[in-house]
């Protein structure tokens, strides 16, 4: 080749290179973890072998493997390595988690509340967790759509925490906390009977909605006028159109049930319940309808609706077929989602593959990325955790964990204050003691008090 | 032909009399307040044209509102005042990106009875882009005194409100008996903020950058509609008429920008994903927060007017056997305070060209801000370009403002002494060619202006006409603060008869004013903790309920008794 | 035919003989004789026996060894392969004084008022909550039931998970409770250091207010002048040693001011309980010989610039301080996760054996019932369970529980919800052999 077309194809080359990089945001790394115990989740646990990685994917997973070029190698010997956790119900890195307002809010969305400076990403980074799901409250029959993020900590853009590609997702309510935001407000739902009504109503506008829209686009009149816009509206039809998985808060066995009719009535398929506390009554239901559901490892009565929980929940829901995840809804609980799925086998008698299961693949499924994440196998995203022990013994220490290839923790360079944002008129011993139980940030923002009490002196 | 000339000469007497275009008012003037002349020359000062655009022992002349001539060798006008500039600085003057100066903030809306919280009427959402600030605006509001003591001519002045209160416009920060008198120019802007409705939707920011994206996709709807049906409108719907809607059409045809206030980081990233998602002219107004935001900024075509407000230095502590985790601590903390304070310099760097915005800023801190940023990298002339050329660029009034040059609007600023030393103070400001002179005091010493925030007890002692709106309603009465013995203590008083409740945890300090207080619901005690600033007989607050996460805006005035 | 008939009935009957032989299905605490034997016992205090032997009798053990003669009278059960090991203690719950968390007349932990040492919390405990068989099956079988709300909310009382009193529940121990003028923030409130301090001051100035009027009371509560003064005579309970106190403080610099105040003051029997930044402070702690009661271990850090496994390792770097540490949950309806706390505390440094010692021996001794609780020890109360391995894995079951020398019936609502939900009758299908339409 001429010389003076070798420059101009190479300089063509760095322009493509310098563009892709810029398009390429999130960092992808490689990595050669060396003979561990590998629990793959879905092909067995592999004792003394590899795992490569490299530009961010599962490249092989084999014994006696050999680093390419550059390559770093980590010594897991007598360690065990483990897909990276996946929290299916979070509230962590978001600055507002209620638009408790309206009862219907579909067209909100946690993408634009999204917080990458929110510690509480490191710590659970430093407890396995690679990505959780990012949900709006419960505050609503209809929530705001969530946001499923991988903790790729340290960027101030929240544009690089998002997980690429994760299909949509959105957060339903049922039971007690809608309703007590009806009465607070004077408005509907102030029963479980609302409940159901708002769900219908809004599902047949949805229908409405689309009608008018479909006409006008086939409508081939140059003169024609466009029906009002509602992004609300539209979220609600690309959820009858299957394009926006639903999450639902929910806790009793009857309001369980009503959705799953519901959503038969209105065609749509796919359904994880959240908390459901009491889907373990129902489990052949959600079995048959082909839901899953995403609980609590032993949470319950602080509300009524869970009062008659049972924390064998997840292991009979397991048995009957029911595809369930161990979620957290809690900063603090999240560091240790290996310790909550264990319990699986104080209370009830899971196998230990089913039992991280519960905290890898299955919520994977549920949030639709399990052609990603979930499993250690070849073509999957690198997010992977190390342990120092059996991840289900209480012995258990999180030694590292990878995100895309990266090495986002390290106990050996656990500095203890991990803030990416300082605020320069804070105090430096800031400390915050924080008494109650932080069951229910899902609340948080809600304004559910019943002021009508609060001023009325007389 | 004489009868004809007659009448037209009495004419010109009457005509007049009828607009209040008062070039022809009359002369005679009992108070003695008008000027003798509106011409002025100011001599043998360095005049400062355009940054770095430096003229020693030059002379300036003004004549009815512009500058008539700059230079060395003047013809000064007969008429003129002359003014000896001798160890003075002429600046152009200073121009505010964004602020609220001159507007009063108007009453909380008033909760409608059987409030629908999901869909409130627009006032109560705070949706009001077809509002003009021209409706806030008071001649005699104590800020346009406050900016124009300090340097600032023309303000970019935004109205009052939530999520989109309204379009800004350019005032000239004169006296005048009259708003309209102020204006320079309207619908310079679609303001818009992350402030939410008080108990309805959108209540905070996951509804607002929803409802925005459906009012902007409704009115792209509705100007399709009206469009059509103008052009021809048989057969088609009648539109409705939607002000809110057009409040959008400049704006959607790119002849009006929308003003973000983005005063911290995700914030502003939040406005340019709307901006990327809509295709609207970005300006990101009070930002506060800029250093890592540079690329983005310039990929989206974002126009900047950084905050003129920077947060307090950090005092580390002076003890001898600090700890290594403190003294690491304060390090952080430190490095955090640099970000702020060098962001300028680094945005300039990254070839951001920006204006100031003074919303968040107070006006006496004003200047030694300046000074803090130009050590932490900004230089002089780059400071001075923020004030004046970049903003006029920004804000589209280069052909008349922005520096001294012949032709352009009469706004000047005459300090003693180079405008940067720390101990200059202005003398002169000149707006829409008025002066205004100022005391100055002779000497090393800097007076202490009245805008330092009181912590003189006295600010605040006496009674308090409050106002609130809960869900329960409006509630009035007094809160009367009193110090005997040295301890101040605090009453809260309700005019529907509730029993008097006692104010605890009292605090008062630059400017701040901080209290709480418990009542008893339903035999539950609640407690209430209200924060707000106390501006002269003005106490802004908010008001938050611990055990609900419920919080709400007081207002109060105090009593002139 | 009328024989026939009552055969028929007697036939068609017998299996609800049957049951009623088992008491109509309930299943009810034992407390005959027993000889627990063949297990691997922990006795906390004096080292583990591998193949023993323990009597239990008129809810005390009798006798605990390897070479044991066992009673001809007693119910021997062969625990072979297991473990035994003292009943768990959870210092700080408030379980019994809370149903619903959520529903405020289903909560009686939480007096009006500031000063209100005389509020009793044994007396409110409701022996029937649904939450302690759920606790006690998992081996937690006493706890430190508290009060909560101003800087004296009440007396805490140590209560064993068995009895259908308050009275049959009483471990033995009360103490009153003091919540500690605190500089910390609380959550969302966002205070300014003046107005923290001011706080800070008119609590501090309270709480000295009151204990100063109880010194007096104390003198002076005996004549036939003195008024009735109900929450002086509670304080003077303090101030004349009768009860302990328990201080709850946690940032570090209060920790520091709570030490000082309590050396001017010279109450004895006073115990620390919070402590969450303990670790910061603990030679002076170990100095003024203090006992802390501290938890949740599952915590995030009281500081964002903290690391993240601060509260994991908290306990252990004060024991190792020599600082006597019990822990406890600080929770209601999960007091059941004590043995996981334990796990994380003894994971992040505490060491087993320490950790062990921090729910058993540790809380009893804190709670002046060393003599009666803690440890397996002849004349200590059987208060013990038997587990398939190490109690601080959740792969453990726990297989029996004894209280007070009864053999506790090992059902409770979570129990018995999983025997009937695991697989449901009907299942999907109510009338399998109807054909839908």
């Amino acid at each position: 080749m001429r010389l003076i077309n070798m420059i101009k194809l190479s300089s063509f080359l760095m322009l493509f290179l310098c563009t892709s990089v810029l398009q390429a945001q999130t960092k992808k790394g490689d990595v050669l973890i060396k003979n561990g115990t590998v629990i793959t989740i879905t092909d067995g646990t592999l004792e003394n072998t590899d795992v490569l990685v490299r530009n961010g994917k599962i490249d092989r997973i084999g014994k006696n493997l050999k680093a390419p070029n550059g390559v770093e190698e980590v010594d897991a010997t007598g360690k065990f390595v483990m897909p990276g956790i996946i929290d299916a119900h979070s509230h962590i890195a978001g600055t507002s988690i209620n638009e408790g307002t309206s009862q219907v809010t579909a067209e909100v969305s946690m993408e634009d509340v999204v917080d990458p400076l929110d510690v509480g990403i490191y710590r659970a980074l430093a407890g396995g967790v690679t990505s959780i799901h990012l949900m709006h409250g419960s505050a609503n029959v209809i929530g705001g759509q969530n946001e499923t993020l991988k903790l790729r900590w340290g960027s101030t853009n929240p544009e690089d925490l998002r997980f690429e590609g994760a299909p949509r997702t959105i957060k339903f309510a049922l039971g007690e906390n809608p309703t007590r935001g009806g009465r607070s407000r004077g408005i509907q739902p102030q029963s479980r009977m609302g409940v159901e009504a708002m769900l219908r109503n809004t599902f047949n506008d949805a229908i409405k909605y689309r009608d008018a829209w479909n006409a006008y686009r086939s409508n081939k009149s140059s003169r024609k006028v466009a029906p009002e816009y509602s992004l609300r509206m539209e979220t609600m039809v690309d959820i009858l159109e299957g394009e926006v998985l639903v999450h639902c808060h929910s806790y009793r066995a009857d309001e369980i049930y009503m959705l799953m009719k519901v959503f038969s009535d209105f065609g749509i398929e796919k359904l994880t319940f959240q908390h459901a506390n009491e889907a373990y009554k129902v489990a052949p239901e959600l079995a048959e309808f082909g839901a899953s559901a995403s609980v609590f490892s032993d949470w319950w009565a602080y509300k009524l609706e869970v009062y008659y929980s049972t924390a064998y929940n997840a292991a009979i829901l397991t048995e009957n077929g029911v595809t369930t995840s161990i979620n957290s809804d809690s900063g603090e609980l999240i560091r240790h989602l290996f310790h909550e799925a264990a319990k699986t086998q104080k209370y009830g008698d899971l196998s230990d593959n089913e039992a991280l299961a519960l905290i890898t693949l299955n919520p994977a499924k549920q949030l639709g990325i399990d052609n990603r994440v979930g499993s250690l196998e070849k073509g999957k995203d690198a997010d992977i955790a190390i342990f120092d022990n059996h991840p289900l013994s209480i012995y258990a220490v999180p030694q590292m964990t990878f995100v895309d290839g990266v090495k986002y923790f390290d106990i050996e360079n656990d500095a203890a204050d991990q803030r990416i944002y300082i605020d320069p008129e804070s105090t430096v011993e800031d400390v915050q003691i924080l008494y109650s139980n932080d069951h229910d940030r899902c609340m948080e923002g809600a304004n559910v008090v019943n002021f009508t009490d609060l001023f009325n002196n007389k | 032909m004489k009868i004809l000339r007659k009448t037209l000469f009495r004419l010109l007497f009457i005509i007049p009399l009828i607009g209040f275009t008062s070039n022809l008012k009359a002369q005679s003037d009992p108070t003695g307040e008008s000027p003798a002349t509106r011409t002025y020359a100011i001599t043998n000062a360095t005049i400062v044209q355009a940054p770095g655009k430096l003229m020693e022992e030059g002379t300036i002349v003004i004549t009815d509102g512009l500058i008539t001539a700059v230079g060395k060798n003047i013809n000064i006008p007969a008429t003129a005042e002359v003014i000896d500039g001798t160890d003075m600085f002429i600046y152009s003057g200073f121009i505010d990106g964004m602020s609220n100066t001159g507007a009063e903030r108007p009453a909380n809306p008033e909760r409608p009875d059987n409030l629908f919280t999901p869909d409130p009427p627009n006032y109560y959402a705070g949706i009001t882009p077809e509002n003009q600030v021209i409706e806030q605006i008071k001649v005699d509001e104590n800020s346009i005194e406050a900016m124009r003591k300090v340097g600032f001519t023309i303000s970019h002045t935004v109205p009052y409100g939530r999520m989109l209160p309204g379009s800004g416009a350019l005032i000239l920060l004169r006296d005048a008996d009259h708003p309209d008198k102020l204006i320079l120019s309207e619908g310079s802007s679609l303001y818009s903020q992350f402030s939410g409705a008080p108990g309805a939707y959108p209540g905070n920011t996951l509804g607002i950058m929803a409802k925005f994206r459906d009012l902007y996709k409704n009115a792209e709807l509705s100007k399709n509609h009206s469009e059509l049906y103008a052009s021809n409108p048989e057969g088609i719907a009648r539109p409705t008429r939607d002000r809110v809607s057009e409040a959008f059409y400049p704006v959607i045809e790119k002849k009006q920008p929308i003003f973000y206030n983005a005063s911290n980081s995700l914030e502003a990233r939040r406005a340019m994903r709307l901006q990327k998602e809509l295709g609207f002219n970005l300006v990101l107004g009070n930002l506060q927060e800029g250093w890592d935001l540079a690329d983005e900024i310039k990929s989206t075509n974002t126009k900047v007017f950084m905050s003129l407000e920077l947060p307090k230095e950090p005092k580390n502590s002076k003890e001898e056997d600090k700890s290594d985790e403190v003294k690491r601590l304060e390090e952080r903390r430190m490095e955090f305070y640099k970000k702020y304070v060098s962001q300028y310099a680094e945005l300039q760097k990254a070839g951001i060209k920006f204006g100031f915005s003074s919303i968040d800023a107070r006006s006496s801190q004003l200047k030694d801000n300046l000074l803090t940023i130009i050590e932490h990298g900004l230089s002089e002339d780059q400071v001075l370009a923020a004030l004046t050329t970049n903003s006029a660029e920004l804000l589209g009034i280069s052909k008349i403002a922005g520096t001294l040059d012949e032709g352009k609007i009469g706004n000047l600023i005459i300090s003693k002494g180079p405008y940067f030393e720390k101990k200059s103070q202005i003398k002169y400001v000149f707006v829409d060619g008025e002066k205004h002179e100022y005391d100055v005091k002779d000497g090393s010493k800097v007076k202490e202006g009245d805008e330092t925030p009181a912590t003189n007890l006295d600010a605040i002692l006496g009674a308090w006409n409050y106002e609130f709106t809960t869900p329960q309603g409006t509630q009035t009465g007094k809160f009367i603060f009193t110090n005997e013995s040295d301890i101040l203590s605090g009453t809260m008083t309700s005019s529907d008869g509730t029993p008097d409740t006692d104010l605890q945890n009292i605090s008062f300090l630059n400017g701040e004013l901080s209290f709480d207080f418990s009542i008893d619901a339903g035999g539950q005690s609640v407690d209430i903790v209200v924060v707000g600033v106390v501006d002269g007989n003005n106490y802004e607050a908010e008001a938050s309920v611990a055990a609900f996460n419920f919080t709400f805006p007081i207002q109060a005035t105090k009593d002139e008794a | 035919m009328k024989k026939f008939i009552s055969i028929l009935s007697v036939l068609v009957l017998l299996p609800l003989f049957a049951v009623a032989q088992n008491d109509g299905g309930i299943v009810r605490a034992d407390n005959s004789k027993f000889a627990l034997t063949n297990a691997k016992i922990y006795t906390v205090t004096n080292g583990v026996i591998e193949n023993g032997t323990i009597i239990i009798n008129n809810g005390i053990i009798e006798a605990v060894g390897a070479d044991i003669n066992i009673p001809g009278d007693a119910q021997v059960i062969d625990y072979s392969g297991q473990e035994i090991y003292p009943g768990m203690i959870d210092s700080g719950t408030r379980l019994g004084l809370s149903e619903i968390g959520s529903i405020s007349e289903a909560n009686d932990f939480r007096e009006f008022g500031e000063i209100t040492p005389n509020m009793q919390a044994l007396t409110a405990v409701n022996p029937n909550s649904v939450a302690i068989p759920v606790t006690r099956v998992s081996g937690v079988t006493s706890t430190l039931t508290m009060p909560a709300g101003g800087p004296l909310p009440g007396t805490a009382a140590t209560i064993s998970l068995f009895g259908y009193t308050p009275d049959q529940m009483f471990a033995g121990s009360k103490g009153v409770v003091m919540n500690f003028p605190s500089t910390a923030q609380r959550g969302w409130r966002r205070r300014t250091p003046e107005q923290i301090e001011k706080a800070r001051e008119k609590a501090q100035e309270t709480i000295n207010d009151a204990f100063d009027k109880a010194e007096l009371y104390a003198k002076i509560k005996e004549s036939d002048d003195a008024r009735y003064y109900p929450e002086m005579e509670a304080l003077a309970k303090v101030v004349n040693g009768e009860v302990l106190l328990y201080i709850e403080v946690n940032s570090a610099k209060d920790i520091l001011s709570a030490l000082e105040w309590v050396e001017e003051r010279g109450y004895e029997n006073v115990v620390l309980t919070g402590v969450a930044e303990g670790w910061r402070v603990a030679e002076e702690i170990a100095e003024a010989g203090l006992p802390v009661i501290t938890g949740p271990v599952l915590s995030t850090p009281t500081r964002g610039s903290d690391a993240y496994d601060t509260a994991y390792k908290n306990p252990g770097l004060m024991q190792k301080a020599g600082i006597k540490v019990a822990l406890r949950t600080m929770d209601t309806e999960n007091s059941r996760n004590l043995p996981y706390n334990a796990g994380f505390a003894a994971t992040y440094g505490m060491g087993r054996e320490e950790a062990l010692k921090a729910i058993t021996i540790n809380a009893a001794e804190i709670m002046g019932v060393g003599d009666q609780l803690g440890s397996i020890e002849v004349g200590k109360k059987a208060n013990i369970f038997v587990s398939t391995g190490d109690p601080f894995q959740t792969s453990t079951k726990i297989l029996d529980v004894f209280i007070d020398g009864y053999k506790i019936p090992m059902t409770s609502r979570h129990t018995e919800l999983y025997d009937e939900f695991l697989n449901r009758t009907p299942g999907v299908n109510k009338n399998p052999t109807k054909v839908d339409g």
